[in-house]
């Protein structure tokens, strides 16, 4: 059974297999729920989402918010640390000065970096200077991650789910991917089989790069980035690093068992690490 | 976790994709899903249906910039949305859109056919694709059901 919804932003489409019918529609109801608490928690858009008080206060006060918007924040802080900073989501600033996401109440907001992050107890967070977070670049893998627990929770062995690009499986079988490079024609091509596993693509014109001259050049190249991971939050996080060093034979993605390609948009072939 | 790269395609040939057609609901399956239990009758306007328990779906279509999406509204008595469900979402490129001629086949052998990939292009990651259009479809739907639906 498949289903497809338009949820962050992005369609998200969930497959699972396996169970009868009623249980199914169950298990794929309760997995879009899922999807939808984390749009509601870490929504750049939303005034009333835990992210938008966490950019509006934190700076100033402590701001307690859902412990998977704590969860996810620590992840992130993790994946910044192991990247020497190039997984940053502190890039909210950046981002409205693109014209990406609307400054409204922000005024306050300037560049920072992640590092000004600070955890209290009682999932309490504070900012040491004015940053603003986006967790674009994480929050989507994490609630995939969320929804598949939600469905191996109702007994589901069997499925895969699309966020806008970013997938995860689970079961014995493989499942073909295909990448799609950002503009181009919109032609995906034939990247491989993923079996229990997750896979996120990115591009330089959604990246905001932490190195002075980032190896991805300008907004106008047009490869597509991708990690194969076993959770879809590192992979979704992971391209962000790749974008910015075009290294897919890195140690740093192997340390996380993660594999990274990347899709050129003038070839149909794709190198993989 | 396990990966199968697929290994570099020669250059020399050119996959062509498919166009992929993915159905996931029926509009009666919608419906359902929407209101559960209820009973639907057309509603006049194409693609209108009202249910027995009050409320309405439509059902409209929309074209983003790589999808052709057929979705519907549940919208209930109160005139807030009730529930989006997508019935089918077709992958269809620019070019496809341009050329009528277009040829929904593959050109050559290749590696990525010895893996059969060519045969669904189901599982496409990707840069977000925004789902604009379709937000933009479903405020065009409030307003018709403000305008024509309202109160009837």
């Amino acid at each position: 059974m498949r289903r497809a919804r338009p949820m962050l932003g992005t369609y998200v489409t969930i497959e699972a297999h396996g169970l009868a019918e009623p249980a199914l529609e169950r298990a794929i109801d309760a997995a879009f729920k899922a999807v939808g608490r984390v749009h509601r928690l870490m929504s750049f858009h939303d005034p009333e989402s835990d992210l938008s008080r966490l950019n509006r206060r934190a700076a100033w006060e402590p701001v307690a918010v859902d412990c998977w918007t704590a969860t996810v924040m620590r992840r992130a802080q993790t994946i910044f640390n192991a990247t020497g900073g190039l997984f940053d989501c502190a890039v909210g600033c950046e981002l409205m000065q693109r014209g990406v996401l609307p400054p409204e109440e922000l005024d306050h907001v300037v560049e920072g970096s992640f590092s000004a992050v600070r955890f209290l107890p009682q999932n309490r967070i504070m900012f040491a200077t004015r940053i603003a977070i986006d967790l674009g670049g994480i929050a989507k893998g994490f609630s995939v991650d969320r929804a598949i627990a939600v469905l191996r929770g109702h007994g589901v062995r069997e499925a895969i789910i699309n966020a806008g690009g970013d997938i995860r499986v689970i079961g014995d079988k493989a499942h073909p991917i295909h990448i799609r490079c950002p503009d181009d024609s919109g032609r995906p091509m034939p990247a491989g089989l993923l079996q229990n596993g997750a896979i996120a693509t990115s591009s330089a014109s959604t990246t905001i790069s932490r190195r002075a001259a980032p190896a991805s050049g300008t907004a106008r190249n047009k490869n597509a980035y991708s990690i194969v991971a076993p959770t879809c939050l590192l992979a979704d996080a992971l391209t962000k690093v790749l974008v910015q060093t075009g290294d897919v034979s890195s140690e740093l993605f192997a340390r996380f068992g993660a594999v990274a390609l990347i899709t050129r948009s003038d070839a149909t072939n794709a190198m993989a690490a | 976790m396990r990966w199968t790269p697929l290994l570099a395609a020669p250059a020399a040939i050119t996959l062509i994709a498919p166009a992929s057609a993915n159905v996931y609901l029926t509009i009666e399956q919608a419906q359902r899903a929407i209101f559960p239990g209820a009973s639907f009758t057309p509603a006049g306007p194409a693609g209108v249906y009202r249910a027995s328990s009050g409320g309405y779906v439509v059902i409209d279509r929309v074209l983003g910039k790589h999808e052709y999406i057929k979705y519907a509204v549940g919208i209930t008595a109160n005139g807030t949305v009730r529930g989006i469900e997508i019935l089918e979402y077709n992958e269809s490129y620019g070019y496809e859109v341009r050329e009528a001629s277009w040829r929904a086949q593959f050109v050559g052998k290749s590696a990525a056919s010895t893996l059969q990939l060519n045969a669904d292009i189901k599982n496409i990651s990707g840069a977000t694709l925004s789902s604009k259009h379709i937000t933009d479809g479903v405020r065009r739907v409030l307003a018709m059901y403000e305008s024509s639906l309202k109160g009837r």
